[in-house]
């Protein structure tokens, strides 16, 4: 094989974490780096992975980590984002949180066994077909997943190919806080919760999203709620 | 993509005169700024673990209350408030 010919560019290294042959959604932002970013934070990890193989600390790696995410997505200077507004709604909190019912929306994917959104209406879809067709996910109509807030934590499922799932397989937590929403209400830190939280997954048609939002925001002001928790991933 | 997303239900949501709080990892808090959300709470966390790492109870509680906190202090649209807390993984 002649090496020079078929040496793989940084570039297309870089691009191979993202939805390639070396997919890694934690490290999708390496496309976005440019070479320089992605050879400084591979040069910073694998020094910090010198250190700890005496100290087993790898604090210093997450932190490099950590920080090439914040770099890799921060807007370029004069570019106008897709959507950005001057101005919008604010409602005003009237009841004290300690006293208020709160709700909660993630786009985190996740839904209860046996209530399957079945995204193109298809039955059983695994995260790894998620990955693979990120592209139809990001042309299809979103679908709002009802979770009952008193749904055992086992009973949750999450599937969502934009973003890596291991964390929220260990812990739901992470990703719908729906075990730290019932402490606070067993603890009086709120008031109470919504009979149902909502989920659905947020990689997505922005367009089709926003012609779901009137009945979407119709079903969540049933529930009540005097507060409510979004959590974006 | 997500935090476009939850941009465009937050605004829905609070326009129907709902008060939301939105919880953004530092990476893409900008389109809290952008899309002028009503109150939002910046976490120095990794993508895909915005409470926290998992089994991380103390840190997810911790990011929770402070959530709560800024509903019910915020008084304008655009409130952004960061947490300062870096990520760190599980307790052990």
């Amino acid at each position: 094989m002649d090496d020079q010919t078929h040496a793989e560019t940084l570039e297309a290294f870089r691009n191979s974490f993202s939805y390639g042959r070396r997919n890694d959604l934690n490290f999708k932002f390496f496309k976005t780096a440019s070479d320089d970013e992605a050879a400084t934070f591979l040069q910073a990890l694998l020094h910090h992975l010198g250190d700890a193989y005496d100290t087993g600390d790898a604090g210093p790696m997450i932190e490099v980590a950590y920080e090439a995410q914040v770099n890799a997505y921060r807007p370029p200077p004069g570019v106008t984002p897709k959507f950005s507004f001057d101005d919008g709604p604010f409602a005003a909190v009237t009841t004290a949180v300690a006293n208020a019912r709160v709700g909660m929306l993630t786009t985190s994917g996740h839904f209860v066994v046996g209530d399957d959104p079945e995204p193109f209406g298809e039955a059983g879809l695994t995260q790894q077909d998620a990955v693979d067709r990120i592209g139809e996910f990001l042309r299809e109509t979103p679908s709002l997943s009802e979770i009952p807030s008193d749904t055992p934590t086992g009973d949750l499922r999450v599937r969502h190919g934009g973003y890596d799932i291991r964390s929220a397989l260990r812990d739901p937590n992470v990703t719908f806080p729906i075990d730290r929403l019932r402490e606070a209400r067993d603890d009086g830190r709120v008031g109470g919760l919504t009979s149902t939280f909502f989920s659905f997954t947020g990689a997505t048609s922005h367009g089709k999203l926003r012609e779901q939002l009137p009945g979407w925001v119709e079903r969540i002001r049933e529930e009540g709620a005097d507060v409510m928790l979004l959590v974006p991933v | 993509m997500c935090h476009v997303s939850v941009g465009h239900v937050a605004r829905a949501i609070e326009g129907s005169d709902v008060p939301t709080v939105t919880i953004m990892t530092k990476a893409f808090s900008h389109r809290a700024t952008e899309m002028m959300l009503p109150r939002t709470l910046v976490v120095r966390h990794l993508l895909g673990r915005p409470m926290g790492a998992a089994h991380d109870v103390e840190r997810q509680a911790r990011v929770l209350d402070a959530a709560l906190a800024l509903a019910e202090s915020a008084t304008t649209v655009g409130t952004v408030v960061e947490l300062p807390d870096p990520y760190r993984p599980t307790p052990r």
